[in-house]
């Protein structure tokens, strides 16, 4: 009864637009702490700004909505004070590798026993649509209108080649199943952890 | 014989030993029963420049180091002359021939020779040791069990060194020998045994407000190395796995400040360290702990800025950037010990603060007290009263974590792993369970309520303390570092009263009672256009008759003020 579903579910109406992918993100976590049977007042989920970082208020874990880019260090700081505490990360692009990259790389190289989920829709939404650091070479843009002009980030192997011990892995949302079973995995690792999790932004994606 | 306080100061360049040959000197004097307070300068560079360590010993406590010096050794020709303004007629110079002075009296000293003689040339601060023991006509055996004590790694050379410089005494500066009155054998006894009592221990800022962390059971401490805040992480690293508590030096200061954020939401005791180039980088922070009602300290060691400013020098000018730091209205309190014991003591009122405030905490020092040293207590035994706050063991469901219902503007908190107890600590505006919300009767009350904690932190920081003739016509209004050398002025004046300003935000009610009763009022302040003095005006519409500055970089000496006040 414990650690059902709904044990993980706050109170608030998740406030996303209607088929938003990070839906699927949210359930698949939830499931996930289900499955592996984690207390929920053993959870801290620390998230960043933008549409995904909203996470934290439809979670009924304890939660931190840090600033943006600095969710990892503050779930750093969470693990190294209390390190039995499951310490989840949800971030967007523009978080993990824009705002934050040198903390995501500081994090990988200390195998930082925290789990990283990166919704990563390339582009940035709750501010209506500009580029992110994922965004492809070329891409129109409000930021950007006669093309994005910088080489995309490939988070995979970007952080394989700084610490090849971490688990990465890219997973696309429009596969739930294969969604919620990486998703399980990741959070199964034992040291750093995170999952890319390609997503198209219904309101500005292309 | 002499019989008052007297001050040493040894120059050469960087990497010459300045300043452990000057401990040496200070250890010496501190286990025959002395008092002291030391001072040193150098650049921001690992070889050459121009380095010095100065100290004044005394037969009472010594608050801050005198600017005449009565043994002056210049350990490399061509380090005396730009500090003839220090020396007074009786004042013995000692050099190599090369640079005579115009002021004291000049001895040459072949400093290169003796050191040659030696077999080390980074010998001559143990040659002036063994000087300086015959000089002061002191036991030869006292002296060497100290170097063997210090030096457990070159002992035999050291050794040989003070030899050499004790026998060149001996044959050359005979006429120049005095006795030194030792003080008074209750004070050697205390200085010799670790019972206890002022004389016992030997404490820089950085390392007195590391214990004063340890001691108030301070757990977490992160830091990214910037002078003049690293010797706490220096001397915290090195004692991490003996306490048991977690010492980290992250990628930059966000990072720093993010995690010490997060490590005190899950329950820790926690700070950063950083001087006011990395504290601009932490200030998301200081902001994000204001409205997430995360208690977290921060130890400011100041320096002349603005950008990287004058790296190794003293200031007093981000008194304002502390108070004011962060984006948003949020309560937030500024703390400014006075000398190394107070580092110890507001290292502990501090964290203390944090928890029972839950709010960001400022413990605002500068070079000087963070890198000079003094006689304190014997800080690893000191005694501190912990308080933790308000936090829940056990909680039931539908927490309120930001409970809106309380006289303090605190709301008890519970630690992530507690049942029931799911909460959300948000940068964002939120509800009393931690919801964003951007409602605008929420809003108005969430305010009000964090706005609360600033009544409650007048009763809970330090107070005011006033010092010296209180019947005086005369009022000397200060804070932080400028208290010693205030204090050591005093030794001299009788006619002024000295009120130390120990929290700078939020000012005591009683401050503005204790201005007006005095005719005169002197700020006396480390920055050029008195910050302090700025905050008075502003908030009780005060104007002092005078106002003493000094912005070069340098703190204050009493004889300075001295002059000034008179």
């Amino acid at each position: 009864m414990k650690n059902q579903i709904y044990n993980y579910k706050s109170k608030v109406v998740p406030t996303w637009c209607p088929g938003c992918p990070n839906f699927l993100l949210l359930t698949g976590l939830q499931q996930a702490f289900a499955k592996l049977k984690i207390p929920n007042h053993n959870i801290v989920v620390v998230s960043d700004i933008g549409c995904a970082g909203n996470i934290s208020n439809f979670l009924n874990t304890y939660r931190i909505h840090s600033l943006h880019g600095r969710a990892i260090p503050t779930a750093i700081g969470v693990k190294l004070a209390n390190p039995k505490l499951t310490v989840v990360v949800v971030v967007g692009d523009g978080g993990a590798y824009g705002e934050g990259l040198n903390h995501l790389i500081t994090a990988v190289r200390a195998n930082y026993d925290i789990k990283v989920f990166v919704a990563n829709n390339h582009l940035y939404s709750l501010t209506t649509g500009q580029a992110s650091p994922t965004t492809k070479t070329g891409t129109k843009t409000k930021s950007t209108p006669f093309g994005y002009a910088l080489k995309p980030i490939d988070p995979v192997p970007l952080l394989k080649n700084v610490n090849s011990s971490i688990l990465v892995e890219n997973v696309d949302s429009k596969n739930p199943s294969k969604l919620f079973k990486k998703i399980t995995k990741t959070l199964k690792h034992q040291g750093f952890a995170l999952l890319d999790i390609s997503q198209v932004c219904l309101s500005f994606g292309n | 014989m002499i019989k008052e306080d007297f001050s040493i100061k040894l120059a050469g360049p960087a990497g010459m030993g300045i300043k452990s040959g000057g401990q040496l000197f200070s250890k010496f004097f501190q286990s025959l029963g002395f008092y002291f307070h030391d001072y040193t300068e150098y650049p921001s560079l690992v070889r050459g420049g121009h380095n010095t360590y100065q100290a004044t010993y005394g037969y009472q406590k010594v608050h801050a180091p005198h600017q005449k010096i009565d043994y002056f050794f210049s350990l490399k020709p061509g380090h005396c002359r730009q500090h003839q303004n220090e020396f007074h007629p009786n004042t013995l110079v000692f050099s190599d021939k090369k640079n005579p002075v115009s002021k004291g009296k000049f001895i040459n000293l072949p400093l290169s020779q003796l050191s040659s003689q030696a077999g080390n040339p980074l010998s001559a601060n143990i040659i002036c040791f063994g000087i300086i023991a015959f000089l002061l006509n002191q036991d030869k055996s006292q002296a060497t069990s100290l170097i063997s004590k210090v030096f457990s790694k070159n002992t035999k050379t050291n050794l040989i060194a003070f030899d050499i410089g004790y026998i060149y005494a001996q044959q050359n500066l005979k006429q120049y020998q005095q006795t030194l009155k030792i003080p008074k054998q209750a004070n050697q006894a205390k200085a010799q045994s670790s019972a206890g009592g002022r004389l016992t221990s030997f404490n820089d800022g950085n390392q007195a407000f590391a214990y004063g962390f340890l001691q108030g059971k301070g757990n977490f401490y992160a830091a990214y190395p910037m002078t003049p805040s690293s010797g706490t992480l220096h001397f915290l690293a090195s004692r991490a796995k003996d306490y048991n508590i977690t010492v980290v030096h992250p990628e930059d200061e966000i990072a720093t400040a993010s995690l010490s954020a997060g490590a005190a939401f899950a329950g820790a005791r926690s700070a950063v360290g950083t001087s006011g180039g990395g504290f601009a980088l932490m200030n998301e922070t200081v902001s994000f702990c204001g409205m997430s009602e995360i208690g977290m300290l921060y130890y400011l060691v100041s320096r002349p800025g603005p950008a990287t400013g004058m790296p190794t020098w003293t200031s007093q000018s981000d008194l304002l950037y502390a108070i004011f730091s962060g984006h948003g209205e949020f309560p937030k309190v500024v703390i400014a010990p006075g000398d190394q014991q107070e580092s110890f003591d507001f290292a502990n009122i501090g964290l203390n603060l944090a928890d029972q405030l839950q709010t960001p905490i400022i413990v605002l020092s500068d070079k000087f007290i963070a890198e000079s040293s003094a006689s304190t207590t014997d800080l690893s035994k000191e005694k501190v009263i912990v308080n933790r706050g308000k936090i829940l063991n056990s909680v039931t469901k539908n927490f309120k974590r930001y409970n809106w219902i309380t006289r303090s503007g605190v709301s008890p908190r519970c630690l992530p792993g507690t049942t029931n107890g799911q909460f959300l600590a948000n940068s964002s505006e939120h509800n009393q369970f931690g919801f964003s919300s951007d409602d605008s009767i929420v809003a108005v009350k969430m305010q009000q309520k964090r706005a609360k904690k600033l009544k409650t932190a007048k009763i809970l920081a330090p107070k005011p303390r006033l010092f010296g003739n209180k019947q005086a016509d005369s009022l000397i209004i200060s804070w932080g570092s400028n208290k010693g050398i205030i204090l050591e002025a005093l030794k001299k004046l009788d006619n002024f009263a000295f009120l130390q300003i120990r929290t700078l935000w939020p000012l005591h009610d009683s401050i503005k009672k204790t201005i007006k009763k005095y005719k005169k009022t002197i700020i006396i302040e480390n920055s050029q256009t008195s910050r302090l003095g700025f905050l008075l005006k502003s908030l009780f519409s005060f104007s002092p008759t005078a106002t003493i500055l000094k912005f070069n970089g340098r703190p204050f000496f009493p004889e300075e003020l001295i002059k000034k006040l008179k």
